[in-house]
């Protein structure tokens, strides 16, 4: 293996000059060795290049450019790269951030691999990963060199080309030749294993843009003709999480390389250069080979020609700009097939990220959001509160909650507070008294339909109305019973419409109460009284609010209520408080609706232009196969415990009032490669995203989210026009005009 | 399973009128009263035979409330046939056909095939709309009509096999390009490809190649 890995590299064009080169380097070195203090005592430098660069952003003046150095000490070979001093004025990143990217000098023996880029149009890169799963940004050799850089480790390291890919090379520092022969045995089985098409593969295909298409195609067929002769030689056993995490990381790291040709087009330009790639590619292959692939590698999207997805370029992007971390702490591998382990992740100073979604490794999706953690319990819960009860801190309490829910038997008492019936400044008498004063308050209104109802089905309406009226007066709040007197004194067409539409709301509310989670046990069976709540709490929310009055959906988004609270009055205060917010989902025209699908196809746009490209071309730009998730929150899509645990990670707006929407995006990228690459139409669409109902991993999702919705940042925010529910309206008359008082 | 021919249909009417119970019964063949309401559509699919031929049908069964028919109205596009439902026992299910009707008519294409039921005919003791009203709404709107029962499945299968067969006699005629997937017609694998050879291909294949 040794010979023809020398062989490999001495056979470069530029070997003989890149040796030339790098002794001159050396003695430049030499000179420059003195007033470097980063340098281990009695080092020899070995390599030197000037201007590489690594790209934190996608803004080129923020670029830090440095020197990058090869160090030999004793037996050992060390890298450093250290950015130059004052280079920029008007960077975002301060002098102390650009230097959070220092490498220090980092000895070999960490080294796991190094990936090299070397594409026809654009700067050489690589990728250093360390063994302790770590990955370096990639650095950019302004000035070339990367074959030189190469040669020089190969000359002090043991350097074995990956058997998958001819542009990864292994690092070995062992010094027993026995052992060394042993790794040089495992590591391109190892590889190979590991050489599920999907990884290396789709860092090639993210990568494909900046390259032609002529390099990418020899690039692969040079990889999969190693990757033969590899696979016949090799036998040994394999460790699946090292060589995934190879991948990973470096694909990880690829992003801000990618980031940098494609941002512009995804934030700031209206063309698309992604979905050309989509175009492109199925021109290439004909629609039929391309079906037949993806009936046999369904859970391999990534091979898929479809367009890259632009999510992982952004989360770096954006993680980049608003948080320089130290180089050290980039990204740390989990391994695959293991359970959440919550000590697994990386600390940075942006919060704990990781790579998740290994259970099926072939997605490789990179995600940070925060690992899910246990619901918020009793015991924890009275730590937010002070001795009165108040909620001390309620920022920190609904970061508590979006990151966890709440255990059941709390939901009660927390979700009154979400939900804003209660404040969270209120303490424990003041809740106790508002609930007595509103229930009151509810028992009122109830009582205002059930005597109308009687009383129109005894009296058929009309003129003796009105005595009955006074004589009732004695019970109701003075303004009702005017407004009712002079209802039924003079009863207009128009008020006589109003009372038959009440009448049909009743036999709607009637019809529906009865097919609404009448398999849960708490609504199950004949005269469940349960039902006969819900019926009541609707009807008596259609009284309270009459312009809004009843839609279909209310009866879903009231069941979870009632079921959690029990209590009549208290569900339907609950329920009023969540359709201050949802109520313009129900508007007779829909706008509600509308403005949150039109934001929901912005949020595409932003954070996926291939698929807002696609659902543009295939006539699904009005999203209406989401129209359910949105209206109902999801409710149909998952099991009636896990909506509660959306729901009340939904009310805490901790990072947004829409995460709903950036939910709804998650998802749509999940199944993104099943989407376009089965070219899937605006009906098989629809279908496809109603039977997604009860498949879907909510904790997955919600970490999706809550990574989509930092990504997006302001640009996410801008896509969505004020007043967009769950937003309260921008003015009261914007999308219903509430009514305390009836008629 | 392959079929010769995909039609896709769907169910209008207003809300509880039981457009749910008539899928269930012909897809499961079971009566399920506690149905959750239906929220956007639902989806339902089963294969029959005509003239010896595997049929697929593809049923979209929509919400039936007013305020969503902004969104059921993108349903219709491609749609084959339609079932339009209202309830024997609710005369305003049925004063409100002509609405759906013109719904339909503007958001389907022309050549839609529409079976109007009158459901719930079980419950004849409740029934606030007779059997000849239905029939004349049906004539003067050049539909198919019959009176059916979700419940005990009276004449539920018959509806939506006879819309099956209207569709199919109309590719037969040569009415629809069925190359033309807007007409809510895919052709299978063991389908006649295109209408000209349509009327050959039903007469002497015998459905034995769909298997």
């Amino acid at each position: 293996m040794q010979e023809p890995e020398l062989h490999d590299l001495s056979d470069d064009a530029d070997y003989a000059a890149s040796q030339q080169q790098g002794s001159a380097s050396m003695m430049r070195c030499d000179r420059g060795k003195r007033s470097s203090s980063s340098e281990p005592e009695g080092a020899e430098i070995v390599y030197l290049k000037d201007n590489v660069t690594i790209h934190p952003t996608q803004f080129a003046s923020e670029r830090i450019s440095g020197r990058l150095k090869l160090i030999k000490q004793g037996s050992s070979l060390f890298m450093t790269w250290i950015p130059y001093k004052g280079q920029s004025t008007n960077a975002r990143l301060s002098e102390k951030d650009r230097n959070l990217y220092t490498i220090s000098p980092v000895p070999f023996a960490d080294v796991r691999s190094i990936r090299r880029h070397t594409p026809a149009l654009g700067w050489q890169y690589i990728i250093v990963v360390l063994s302790s799963g770590l990955a370096f940004p990639p650095l950019y050799f302004y000035n070339g060199g990367v074959r030189e850089f190469l040669a020089t480790v190969k000359q002090h390291v043991f350097l074995v080309r990956s058997a998958e890919d001819a542009n990864v090379f292994l690092a070995n520092d062992f010094e027993n030749p026995l052992r060394r022969t042993l790794s040089s045995l495992e590591l391109p089985r190892a590889v190979s294993i590991a050489s599920v098409p999907s990884t290396p593969v789709s860092v090639r295909e993210s990568t494909s843009r900046e390259n032609e298409e002529r390099t990418d195609v020899g690039v692969r067929d040079e990889n999969a003709s190693t990757s033969r002769y590899n696979g016949r030689q090799r036998q040994k056993v394999h460790d699946p999480a090292r060589d995934l995490s190879i991948h990973v990381l470096e694909k990880f790291s690829l992003v801000t390389k990618f980031a940098r040709e494609t941002t512009s087009q995804l934030f700031w330009e209206t063309h698309s250069n992604g979905f050309d790639t989509f175009e492109r590619t199925n021109t290439n292959q004909s629609v039929l080979d391309y079906n037949h692939k993806v009936d046999e590698d369904e859970e391999l999207p990534v091979k898929s020609p479809v367009a890259p997805d632009p999510l992982e370029l952004e989360r770096f992007q954006v993680l980049c700009q608003d948080h320089p971390m130290p180089t050290s702490t980039l990204v740390k591998q989990k391994a695959p097939y293991r359970k959440h382990n919550h000590d697994d992740e990386a600390a940075t100073n942006v919060g704990t990220f990781e790579l998740i979604d290994f259970k099926e490794f072939d997605k490789l999706s990179l995600v940070w959001g925060k690992p899910r953690q246990p619901p918020l319990g009793l015991e924890e819960w009275a730590t937010f509160l002070d001795s009165e009860g108040r909620v001390v801190d309620s920022k920190a309490l609904r970061k508590r909650i979006f990151y966890g829910g709440i255990e059941h038997k709390l939901r009660r008492e927390v979700w009154a507070i979400l939900l804003g019936y209660h404040t969270y400044e209120s303490t424990y008498a003041e809740r106790k008294y508002l609930r007595s004063i509103k229930k009151t308050e509810y028992e009122t209104i109830k009582n205002q339909w059930q005597c109308i109802t009687c009383f129109f089905r005894g009296m058929g309406g009309g003129e003796g109305g009105a005595k009955i009226v006074v004589l009732l007066g004695g019970f109701f709040h003075k303004p009702f019973v005017l407004r009712l007197l002079v209802a039924f004194e003079s009863i207009s067409p128009e008020q006589a419409k109003r009372f038959t539409k009440f009448r049909e709301r009743k036999g709607l509310i009637e019809k529906d109460v009865v097919r609404t989670d009448r398999s849960l046990f708490f609504y199950e069976g004949d005269d469940n009284p349960n039902v006969n709540l819900l019926r009541d709490i609707l009807l008596t929310y259609s009284f309270y609010n009459f312009d809004l009055g009843y839609c279909q959906g209310m009866s879903d988004l009231l069941s979870p209520i009632l079921f959690v609270m029990e209590e009549e009055s208290e569900s339907f205060w609950c329920f009023v408080a969540l359709m201050e917010r949802l109520g313009p989902n129900f508007n007779r025209d829909q706008n509600g609706m509308h403005t949150q699908l039109f934001a929901l196809s912005k949020l595409v746009e932003l954070l996926d232009i291939p698929l807002h490209n696609y659902f543009k071309q295939n006539d699904c730009l009005n999203y209406f196969f989401c129209f359910r998730w949105i209206l109902i929150q999801f409710k149909r899509e998952f099991e009636y415990e896990k909506t509660m645990r959306l729901w009340e990670v939904l009310w805490t707006h901790y990072l947004s009032e829409h995460l709903h929407l950036y939910v709804c995006v998650a998802v749509l990228k999940r199944y993104r490669g099943k989407i376009m690459g089965e070219q899937m139409d605006f009906d098989t669409l629809l279908k496809f995203i109603n039977e997604l109902s009860g498949q879907i991993d909510l904790d997955a999702t919600l970490r999706d989210a809550e990574a989509l919705c930092i990504c997006a940042g302001e640009n996410g925010a801008a896509c969505i026009p004020p007043g967009t529910p769950p937003s309260l309206p921008v003015d009261n008359g914007l999308f219903y005009s509430q009514q305390d008082e009836v008629l | 399973m392959s079929y010769a021919y995909l039609f896709k249909y769907i169910i209008i009417g207003d809300t509880g009128v039981g457009k749910s119970c008539l899928l269930l019964q012909f897809t499961d063949k079971r009566f399920q009263p506690v149905h959750d309401l239906t929220i956007g559509v639902e989806f339902g699919a089963r294969m029959i035979t005509i003239d010896n031929k595997p049929i697929k049908l593809q049923i979209w069964d929509t919400a039936g409330q007013e305020s969503f028919r902004s969104i059921t109205r993108s349903y219709y596009r491609g749609a084959a046939g339609a079932l339009l439902v209202y309830d024997i026992t609710r005369r305003e299910t049925f004063n409100h056909l002509a609405s759906w009707l013109e719904d339909a008519r503007q958001h389907a294409n022309a050549n839609m095939t529409i079976m109007l039921i009158g459901n719930k005919c079980d419950l004849a003791h409740r029934r606030a709309v007779t059997t000849e009203e239905g029939e004349q709404f049906a004539k003067d709107h050049g539909l198919i009509f019959m009176e059916a029962s979700a419940k005990t499945a009276q004449n539920v299968e018959e509806a939506f096999i006879k819309t099956a067969a209207t569709i199919y006699k109309k590719i037969q005629d040569g009415v629809f390009d069925v190359s033309n997937e807007s007409y809510g017609i895919k052709v299978g694998y063991g389908g006649i490809p295109g209408p000209s050879g349509g009327r050959d291909g039903s007469s002497s294949q015998g459905g034995g190649c769909c298997n």
